[in-house]
């Protein structure tokens, strides 16, 4: 398959009448990790939820394209089943459904009917991708997230993006809440995907987990646009500065307009 | 006889009754007649949530058909233990004749009439006269087993008890009696199915069940009858010292469906447990009663429901768990949850708990809301259709309780149920 394109340009987006995204363009393609840095209520977690096509948010105007492709039109399970992958910043519970039939399941949605992935073959796979992300395996047979701590609700987004091999992942705040071993696992998870057919859009609060991902872009999102772009410097210096840099600047040149 | 409840008098209900007295004895021709006229003075059944008189039930044919010959296939055929109705009359009857000689009787109520003690039984759990529906009941019951397994046999019997509605028929009047001897085990599966027929169907039936000292018994039961039907099914038990009971029961058909199952805990060590699933759809309206009452001091009972509405389908489930002055270090316990598919479904789930005695564990919950849509969002994210994300998550919400259904065939049954009642209504 070609390399994956996600591209967004122009994206206004709203809930209820309320304008959250203003505009908002960026492009990620096969083989780039790009971060989405911005403080709270400036529209990230929206901004990842309509790229997935969550029914409560109305897009109004612009463009989401993958491989070309207009997904905006398309049902959620359509935007999956194409190789986009969206780690929730807060996943469901699903009581009763465990985490293995639930995968295989979700697995076999992409290979279409007559396709299924033999038991054994789905075993060996998921065995693996659970010790490399250092899960008991006693993971697989518990209920999807079912009185899951928050860290291990985040591992599990991780091991599924593993075993659906996205062509586009999105990661929602997937570094809130988790110790610093948690986020070693987690970036381990990410890299091993990196590759010309992978692309992510890491969106985060902090920096720490950059240190484990090295993005190659970095952009500022402040109040549903993207302020400001960089390479990785850009992270260290958000940090370092914080978000009232960010403020300023965006008021500065403002001013001079 | 084409006549409904608004043209029948007393004289059509006699000339019916008495058209029997050949095959059956005085004291069930004067309890038929008597159940009779109070059917025509009694109320239908006063339900909060279900209003009866909109559904016209006085308007459907009445007086079933029946034959006048006592049935003549009673010789004990199988290997398997069956009693099989098909319509309201004709009865296949299976019976190993090992068993036949070590006095267990499976024969239809209405043979057992002048062999077997059913006096004893019939109608002392169930009334003859507490409502219309019972009353009917009484007066034209037709169908229907009575089993009767000895004590202390080693070995657990399996017993299929099935009822297949008539597509011609528009009423069925069925009664089972269930008697288990002391220390005995007993499997049973019922089966209420119906194919075809256009008009609305009366259907009652009643079971009345006895478990003597140390009995065992799990009576499961998966209602799939077609949608014409108005249904009203009664369970009641009466458990004995440190005996045992299971009602495993699955609601899936019937366009009205009033159901009730209700345990007597009799004597100390006396404990039950029921499982109910149900399923809605379309304009399918359920009302289900249970209730546990803890006559005796250390009795048990623990009860659990399901449900799952689907389209414009309604359903309302009332657990009760009573428990006597003196029945102390009882333990009695409920729970009820329901997921409601659509915007249109309705379901309300009513526990109580009436506690006389202070030295005992009682808990209860319920709960009936709708389908997370965030789960639906969640599960559609990685690729599922939103038809099969919602299959998972009823899947999900059944499984604790049907696969806790202790009789394989059962459990696959109930699952097919859920199936049908998901994919195609």
């Amino acid at each position: 398959m070609s390399t994956p394109e996600l591209a967004i340009h122009d994206l206004h987006m709203q809930i209820d009448d309320k304008p959250i995204l203003k505009g908002l363009s960026l492009t990620v393609k096969g083989g780039e990790i790009h971060a989405i840095m911005g403080p709270n209520g400036t529209g990230k977690t929206s901004l990842a939820q309509t790229l997935m096509g969550h029914p409560r948010y109305t897009v109004t105007k612009g463009q989401v394209t993958l491989d070309g492709d207009d997904i905006t039109v398309m049902r959620t399970d359509e935007r999956a089943r194409r190789g986009l992958f969206l780690a929730m910043q807060y996943p469901s519970e699903i009581s009763g459904v465990t985490t293995a039939n639930f995968l295989r399941a979700a697995i076999n949605a992409r290979r279409g009917e007559g396709n299924n992935i033999s038991l054994k073959e789905f075993r060996d796979r998921l065995d693996e991708a659970m010790r490399f992300l250092d899960m008991d395996p006693k993971f697989a047979n518990r209920y999807l997230n079912e009185g899951f701590s928050g860290g291990e609700k985040k591992r599990n987004e991780i091991l599924q993006m593993l075993m659906l091999k996205p062509r586009i992942a999105i990661l929602d705040e997937i570094d809130s809440g988790l110790d610093i071993d948690a986020i070693k696992v987690v970036g381990k998870g990410v890299n091993s995907l990196k590759g010309p057919d992978f692309g992510a859009l890491i969106i985060t609060h902090y920096q720490r987990i950059l240190d484990y991902v090295k993005p190659d872009v970095v952009h500022i999102m402040v109040d549903g646009r993207i302020v400001k772009s960089g390479n990785a410097n850009l992270a260290a210096e958000l940090d370092k500065k914080g978000y009232e840099w960010v403020r300023n600047e965006l008021a500065k040149s403002a001013g001079q307009a | 006889m084409a006549e409904t409840l608004t043209t029948a008098t007393e004289d059509t209900f006699r000339e019916w009754i008495q058209s029997r007295a050949a095959i059956e004895p005085q004291w069930v021709q004067e309890r038929r007649l008597a159940a009779a006229e109070a059917s025509l003075r009694l109320d239908w059944p006063k339900l909060e949530r279900t209003p009866l008189k909109k559904r016209k039930l006085d308007q459907i044919s009445l007086f079933p058909h029946h034959s006048l010959q006592p049935v003549k296939s009673m010789e004990p055929t199988g290997a398997q233990l069956s009693v099989r109705w098909t319509g309201g009359d004709t009865v296949e009857v299976s019976l190993p004749e090992s068993l036949a000689e070590r006095g267990l009787v499976l024969r239809p109520l209405k043979d057992a009439l002048n062999f077997e003690p059913v006096q004893q039984y019939l109608g002392t759990l169930i009334g003859d006269q507490d409502d219309k529906i019972t009353a009917l009941n009484a007066a034209l019951w037709t169908a229907g087993t009575y089993l009767y397994v000895p004590p202390h046999l080693p070995e657990p019997i399996a017993i299929s008890l099935e009822i297949d509605l008539d597509a011609e028929e528009t009423a069925l009047f069925s009664r089972n009696i269930v008697v288990v001897g002391q220390g005995s085990r007993v499997l049973i599966t019922e089966r209420l199915t119906g194919d075809g027929g256009h008009d609305r169907m009366l259907f009652s039936h009643n079971s009345e069940v006895f478990l003597e000292a140390g009995a065992s018994v799990q009576f499961g039961c998966i209602q799939q009858c077609p949608d014409r039907v108005e249904g009203f099914i009664h369970r009641q038990a009466q458990i004995q010292n440190d005996a045992h009971l299971e009602w495993l029961i699955g609601e899936f058909g019937a366009g009205l469906l009033v159901g009730d199952h209700v345990t007597h805990l009799k004597a100390p060590g006396a404990s039950t447990k029921s499982i109910t699933v149900f399923f809605g759809t379309g304009q399918q309206h359920q009302d289900f009663t249970a209730r546990s009452f803890h006559h005796a001091p250390y009795t048990k009972s623990d009860m659990v429901a399901r449900g799952v509405m689907k389209g414009r389908s309604r359903s309302v489930f009332t657990g009760l768990t009573q428990i006597d002055q003196g029945a102390r270090g009882s333990d009695g316990r409920q729970k009820e949850q329901t997921l409601m598919l659509s915007e249109e479904a309705r379901a309300d789930a009513i526990p109580s708990l009436l506690i006389d005695e202070r030295d005992v564990y009682a808990a209860h919950a319920a709960s009936a809301g709708p389908v997370d849509k965030g789960a639906i969002f969640y599960l559609t994210s990685r690729g599922l259709t939103e038809k099969e994300a919602e299959r998972m998550i009823v899947h999900g919400f059944l499984a604790p309780v049907i696969d806790g259904i202790p009789i394989e065939g059962l459990r696959a049954e109930a699952w097919q149920a859920v199936e049908r009642k998901i994919t195609h209504d």
